[in-house]
């Protein structure tokens, strides 16, 4: 493979990687620090008004999510023109979108149901791999001490808003409500009752928690994969300090781990679809 | 530290550590499997390896998630509450 780079992607890419070196001699040279105080405990605002779980948000998460959405609108506006010679940017983003295409085109039986399905898959696929992806990054984060929370720059990486459960969650169950509102469409809605009746009317309760279990498993996937990759990278570089460097870690759990489940997570939603149009 | 503590911490810890070393058993006998048969499939369509290295590794990261339960399950223990 060959690549044939012009000036200016040249220049970008010398930068970045110059950036990104720098930032991990910064990281080590300023001390990383291995405690493992406060690991795995969050942020979390107690709203004025209201009470319970409801009236508690997690302000990174929040503030993560517009930002990524930002980042996602603004490189959308610039894929606005479509050529017939496709450039380099539009044929990766071809690849990428045809090979969704294709999974859905197996997966979902019914003509009328493909597009929208590939529109959910793709929305899904993209923002949760820039969202993945961040985490191989150092970043802005942040320690909850009992002092009080502690914003802390490029000592840890991005904080990602897919290794908050709530966000998982809310597209799992995102994608099990589209998945029943298709079946019904698609079946009517005499046909989709009688399908939880299915083989035998002893079996309703079996249905009813095979479909309550789907969203479970779907969201907590990827949460653990996530959220056990950063605190793992944390308790791998407090038992062998001086040996693996975090950042290099980070680059496994981030790219690798975060590409792969991206795209489970945008498969599963292709296939909880696809199954219940049949 | 008061027995009662010290109890329910030597409690965290051992549940912590049954709960992730009995929840790997199984998520790397399926992982076992599923790269077993990928290198079968592999050694027989040497043409084939692009695509079966994919879909093998999508595979096992479905696979994966039963230890990422017990995963999530042990920092629980651990560190909530």
């Amino acid at each position: 493979m060959k690549l044939n780079l012009t000036r200016n992607e040249k220049l970008f890419l010398s930068v970045f990687a110059i950036v990104y070196a720098a930032l991990i001699i910064y990281v080590i040279v300023t001390g990383y620090e291995y405690a493992l105080e406060g690991v795995g405990i969050r942020w979390i605002y107690q709203l004025p008004f209201g009470e319970g779980p409801l009236s508690r948000i997690n302000p990174m998460t929040v503030f993560m999510t517009w930002g990524i959405m930002a980042l996602i609108i603004i490189v959308a506006l610039n894929f606005r023109k479509f050529e017939l010679m496709p450039g380099k940017r539009q044929t990766l983003m071809e690849t990428l979108l045809g090979y969704m295409l294709e999974l859905t085109e197996d997966a979902v039986p019914r003509k009328r149901f493909i597009k929208p399905t590939f529109t959910i898959a793709c929305t899904l696929f993209i923002f949760i791999l820039i969202s993945n992806i961040i985490t191989a990054f150092p970043g802005l984060n942040t320690t909850v001490t009992e002092d009080g929370v502690k914003l802390t720059l490029f000592q840890d990486t991005w904080y990602s808003p897919t290794s908050d459960l709530n966000t998982n969650a809310t597209y799992a169950v995102m994608v099990l409500f589209i998945s029943h509102v298709f079946a019904i469409k698609a079946k009517g809605l005499s046909t989709w009752i009688r399908s939880f009746f299915q083989p035998h009317w002893l079996m309703l309760p079996m249905n009813i928690i095979s479909e309550i279990a789907k969203p479970i498993s779907h969201s907590l996937r990827l949460f653990g994969n996530i959220m056990g990759g950063g605190l793992l990278v944390l308790i791998i570089s407090y038992l062998i300090k001086y040996f693996v460097m975090p950042p290099f870690l980070w680059g496994f759990f981030g790219l690798f781990i975060g590409a792969i489940q991206a795209l489970v997570f945008s498969m599963l939603a292709i296939a909880y679809i696809g199954s219940l149009l049949e | 530290m008061e027995m009662a503590d010290a109890l329910v911490q030597m409690g965290k810890y051992i549940g912590a550590g049954i709960a992730m070393g009995i929840g790997a058993i199984g998520p790397g006998i399926g992982q076992g499997n599923i790269g077993s048969r990928a290198m079968e499939a592999m050694a027989r369509q040497p043409e084939m390896v692009g695509t079966l290295t994919t879909r093998m590794l999508l595979a096992m990261a479905v696979a994966e998630s039963t230890g990422l339960y017990s995963l999530v399950i042990a920092f629980m223990i651990l560190l909530v509450a």
